[in-house]
Parts: C-alpha cells; sequence; structure tokens
C-alpha cells in the first residue's frame, strides 16, 4: 500500500466504515426500541469478538474461553453493585477481576499456540463457569445475581446503545492502533514464525502475556456492558456455549479483519434474536453457514468479499491469498 | 467418612472413570493419529445415547440399542470424516472450526427431535439393574457393569493396538504419518477408520452413559468437556494415558462431590490447566 496516497481500497474501506457510523447513530431515531437494544447485543457481542480477533488477528492464538473473563468482569461488577458500592467502585472491581482473570490466562496459555491454546483458554473458561455456577455464597450459583440497573445518563435503552456504539468505536480504534504498532507487528512476527522470533531475540511468552491482557481488557468492557444490557449475571455467560458463539462470530466474519467481528456479531446475533422467531431451527442453520464458510471462504465474509474486490479489480490476477491462509495454519 | 461409604465414593469414581475412558478413549485415538481435537465428539455421544434410548423403548433390548448407538455414531462418523474433514485435512484451525459447526448442528436437531427434557435408558431389558447388598454395603449393579464393558472394551482396544496388523499401521501412523504413507500405507484410509472407530466409542459411552446421567441436549458438551481433560491430563494420543487420567478425574470428581461440593468444576479443570502449563504433554502422552 502506497504510503503517501491513500490506495483505492483505503478509500473504499473508509467509505464503508463512515457510512455505517452515520447509519449507527441514526438507528435509534428510527427504529423502536426492540430493534435499538438488539443492535446494543449485537454491538456489545461485536467487542467480546473483537477482543478475541486480536488475538486470533495479530498473534494467530484462537481462544475458546473468552466469555469467561468477560463474566468475571460482569461479576465485579454485578456483585459490587449489589454491595451498594459506588459507580466508580463497581466499575473498579470490575477492572480488577478482569485483570486477575487476564493475568491468569494470560500466564497458563503464554507457553502455547495453536490446538493447545485452544484447550487451555478453554480450561480456564470452565474455571470461571465452575466458580460462578458453584460459590453460590457470592455470585448467586445458577440464580445469578438479578437486579443490577444502569446508573442515571444511561439508563434509557438508547442512551444505553449510545455508549455501546461510542465503546464498540473506541475499542477499534484502539485495536487499529495496537495492531499497527511495533508490539502488534511483532505479535504478527510470532503467529507467522515463532521460532524465528526465537532466534531474533524475542521473548515471545511474554508477547503472548502482553496480547492477553489487551485482549482481557476489551472483553472486560464486553462483560461490563453485557450485564448493564440483561441487568443480570448468571454462569451460562461464562460458559463454553457463550465462548465457542463469540469465536464462532469472529471466524466467520473474517478473522484478523477490522469489520469481521461486527459483521459475525450482527449476523449472528440476527439469527439468535430475528430468525429464532420464525425459524426454530436457526441453531443448525447457522452451524451449517459456518461449516460452509469454513470449507469455502476460510477467511471469513469480510475476508471473502475483500478477496472478491481484490480479484474484480486485478481482473483475474491471484489474490494475496498467502497472508490469509498463513493465520489459518498458524 | 465409614469405610463402607469410602467404598461407595471410591466404586462411584472408578465407574464414572469407565465412563469417561470410554468416551476419551475415541478423542485420544483421533488426536493421535490425525492431530485433529474433535469438538464434535461430544456430539456422537449425545447421538449414540439418544438413538439407544429410543431404540431400547422400542426393542427392550438394551444390547441392541447399544448397538444400534454406536453404529450410528459410526455413521455419522464416517459422513463428517469423509464429507468434511477431508476438504481440510492439515490445516489446524479450520479442522476444529468444523467440527465446532458440526456439534452444534447436531446438538441442534437432537433438540429438535427428542426434545429438551432429561431423558433416561430404561434400566433392566438385559443390563443389570437393582442393587448388590453385601451385608453393610449396598451398591448399583450398573455401575459395576460399566466397569466391567470398559474393561472388555479398554483391553480389546488395547490388545488390537498392540498386536493387531491395523494397531501396528495405526502406531505406525501416530510415530510418522510421513513415513507410514511413504511405505505405501493408504493412511487415508487409516484416517478413516480411526475416526470411525472413535465416533463408535464415543456412541458406546452415549449408550451407557444414559443409564448413568441424566441425558439432556447439553450432555454432549459435559462430556467432551471430561473427556478434553481425561485426553490432556493423560497425555494427548496416548490409550494408557486416557486409562490413567479417566480413574484420576474419576476419582476427583466423585469425592470433590461429596468433600467440596463448592469447587465441582474448579477441582477438574484447575488440574488441567497446570497439567498445560507444567507438563503440556500430560502423564503419558510422548514429547512433540
Amino acid at each position: 500500500m502506497n504510503a503517501r496516497r491513500p490506495s483505492t481500497g483505503a478509500v473504499v474501506k473508509g467509505a464503508i466504515l463512515a457510512a455505517l457510523l452515520v447509519v449507527a447513530f441514526v438507528c435509534p431515531y428510527v427504529l423502536g426500541s426492540y430493534y435499538v437494544s438488539l443492535l446494543s447485543i449485537a454491538l456489545i457481542a461485536a467487542i467480546l469478538a473483537s477482543s478475541i480477533n486480536v488475538l486470533a488477528g495479530n498473534a494467530g492464538l484462537v481462544s475458546l474461553g473468552h466469555a469467561g473473563i468477560a463474566a468475571a468482569s460482569g461479576y465485579g461488577l454485578a456483585w459490587a453493585y449489589r454491595q451498594g458500592w459506588e459507580l466508580w467502585a463497581q466499575l473498579g472491581m470490575a477492572a480488577l477481576l478482569t485483570a486477575v482473570a487476564s493475568v491468569l490466562y494470560g500466564l497458563i496459555s503464554m507457553r502455547t499456540r495453536g490446538i493447545s491454546f485452544l484447550m487451555v483458554t478453554l480450561a480456564a473458561g470452565m474455571v470461571v463457569y465452575g466458580m460462578a455456577y458453584r460459590w453460590s455464597s457470592v455470585t448467586g450459583g445458577t440464580n445469578g445475581l438479578p437486579g443490577i440497573r444502569r446508573p442515571e445518563g444511561i439508563a434509557e435503552y438508547w442512551q444505553f446503545y449510545f455508549l455501546v456504539l461510542v465503546a464498540f468505536c473506541f475499542v477499534t480504534l484502539a485495536l487499529i492502533v495496537v495492531g499497527r504498532s511495533s508490539f502488534g507487528l511483532t505479535l504478527r512476527g510470532i503467529r507467522d514464525s515463532e521460532t524465528r522470533m526465537v532466534s531474533l531475540g524475542y521473548n515471545v511468552p511474554l508477547y503472548k502475556f502482553g496480547a492477553m491482557l489487551v485482549s482481557g481488557a476489551v472483553a472486560g468492557v464486553a462483560g461490563v456492558l453485557a450485564v448493564w444490557h440483561s441487568e443480570f449475571i448468571s454462569p451460562v455467560v461464562a460458559g463454553f456455549q457463550e465462548s465457542a458463539i463469540s469465536m464462532i462470530m469472529v471466524a466467520l466474519g473474517g478473522i484478523g479483519t477490522v469489520l469481521g467481528p461486527l459483521v459475525g456479531a450482527v449476523l449472528v446475533t440476527g439469527f439468535q434474536h430475528v430468525l429464532s422467531s420464525v425459524f426454530e431451527r436457526w441453531s443448525t442453520l447457522l452451524g451449517l453457514i459456518f461449516i460452509l464458510s469454513v470449507i469455502f471462504a476460510p477467511q471469513g465474509i469480510v475476508g471473502g468479499v475483500a478477496d472478491l474486490m481484490r480479484r474484480i479489480r486485478r481482473r483475474g490476477a491471484p489474490p494475496r491469498r498467502e497472508q490469509l491462509d498463513a493465520e489459518f495454519r498458524a | 467418612m465409614s469405610g463402607v461409604f469410602f467404598l461407595q465414593q471410591l466404586l462411584n469414581g472408578i465407574s464414572f472413570g469407565a465412563l469417561l475412558f470410554l468416551i476419551a478413549s475415541g478423542f485420544t485415538l483421533v488426536f493421535g493419529l490425525m492431530r485433529i481435537s474433535n469438538l464434535a465428539h461430544g456430539a456422537f455421544y449425545l447421538l449414540g445415547a439418544y438413538i439407544a434410548v429410543v431404540t431400547v423403548a422400542v426393542t427392550h433390548s438394551f444390547w441392541v440399542g447399544l448397538l444400534v448407538g454406536a453404529v450410528a455414531a459410526a455413521v455419522i462418523g464416517l459422513g463428517l470424516e469423509r464429507g468434511l474433514l477431508r476438504r481440510v485435512r492439515g490445516k489446524e484451525m479450520p479442522e476444529v472450526l468444523l467440527t465446532v459447526g458440526v456439534s452444534f448442528v447436531i446438538a441442534d436437531l437432537v433438540l429438535w427431535i427428542f426434545g429438551g427434557d432429561p431423558k433416561s435408558i430404561t434400566s433392566g431389558n438385559g443390563a443389570p439393574s437393582g442393587a448388590l447388598v453385601i451385608g453393610d454395603f449396598t451398591y448399583p449393579q450398573y455401575r459395576l457393569f460399566i466397569i466391567g464393558v470398559t474393561l472388555v472394551i479398554g483391553t480389546a482396544l488395547f490388545l488390537a493396538q498392540r498386536y493387531s496388523k491395523f494397531g501396528a499401521i495405526v502406531r505406525a501412523g501416530v510415530d510418522n504419518r510421513e513415513a507410514a504413507s511413504a511405505l505405501g500405507i493408504d493412511i487415508d484410509r487409516v484416517f478413516t477408520w480411526v475416526f470411525v472407530v472413535g465416533a463408535a466409542l464415543a456412541g458406546v459411552a452415549g449408550a451407557i452413559g444414559s443409564g448413568l446421567l441424566s441425558l439432556s441436549p447439553s450432555s454432549g458438551t459435559e462430556m467432551l468437556l471430561y473427556a478434553m481433560v481425561v485426553v490432556i491430563v493423560g497425555g494427548l494420543g496416548s490409550i494408557t494415558g486416557a486409562a490413567v487420567g479417566a480413574v484420576l478425574i474419576g476419582l476427583i470428581d466423585a469425592f470433590t462431590k461429596v468433600l467440596l461440593p463448592e469447587f465441582a468444576y474448579f477441582t477438574i479443570f484447575a488440574p488441567m490447566a497446570l497439567i498445560l502449563v507444567f507438563r503440556p504433554r500430560g502423564l503419558f502422552g510422548r514429547a512433540a
């Protein structure tokens, strides 16, 4: 890509992003409360998916346990709220638990990659789930912690929507910055060839640990927003199913793409909440679409579309797929 | 803890461990040879279980139910391996993602066909039911039966792997895929067979497990997670490891449910996480 003059691709991307942003800001004035809440859900899911995407896209580490970090954050907020703590203290508690969870996830996963990383994060997620489920004196067990009201200023559904939208934009921008920093470049180096980075003198586990902290912080944001949205938290949000769905959103949208998590989250949330009212077997359909996408569009929807556009522009010239393939091999 | 109570818990742990071995052995076989972390393995368990429950209700024979459940799981396993996994062979991540998608579809279809209410296999019908009573000591015969069936299957697996030609081929494949296939072994066919055997083992586990644990559409995921813990603790790819890991996790599960009910999942998944950190190849796994 030319450094001085933005390429056509970058202009198109920018235009799409700007248009999306305008649409997103207009939505609450046009749509009813049900659909605006639905958008909030999708955006919160997209934030959690982004936290998985930053690891998967940059470092090639696919997590199946991130719902556990979000849940730790959510439980922190909910517990502090029910203790009658001030808002800042509630958020502090959420941040503290997010940090603890991220550090633990990071410590146990920083020496793994590929399938082992997937399994370690899965196990970590199950530990969180188990604690949420069984440590009922603190977490409320299966019943969870109900009645977590949103603070003044974001109590209305549309106010909350704007908060979620701002959070999503902020997170996305921050992750783009991280991806382009030397830290992000190092992570991609590790993704493409860990041994090479080791022999270049990079402390690979330390970088993976750092990536987990960044990713965990984002998941923590999603956790707080999710509790505020549903005004309730239960062990289900920490479960394997939840982590798997978030991972599916990322893979379906396109690992390592900026808009992939959003596209995946909107699609899956739409399936879960809209399609489910007309077609009961939405889960089967989602599974089938996912299977087809893994086989025929391994770079996901956004990656596939970008690939297609490149192909059209170059009129049949082979697309640059080495990089995308490398991501999947990692 | 009285002696009788202790013995009962010990047997609970071992019988649950026996069930875990049945499901974990298939998972570990497939991983050892094909390097696929098959997250649809729980779905095979689920399928075997539901089909066995329905078959037993119709035929009134436990053994027919077991067989039909195992065959059904094997057939779906064959379809998954031939139809889907083959298309992404050797690409680690797509393989895992595919199996996640398949487990989604199967769990949802099971929910659709059989409903969400917990089910269990009709007791008796050729499988032992009732209690074994020796003085103060009473114990469900079905749990002892699980231990017996698992001993038979486990021994058969062990002997087949150690002494049969197919076993030798599988061991060669585990050691070095490329070399085995260079020596003229049709490794693709071996993959298919191992995958089918793994699926059938999960189906058998499902049929047997539906008499021990309550069965619902979420049982598949639950058992998959247990199988993964067992296999990771024991060492990926090792049958011996699966056996030791299964009994270990079974015992931990049985005793913590009684002694530390607040930490049930913690005591299972925390050791797994620790093993992954400090001994990533598991207790019996070979160095990569």
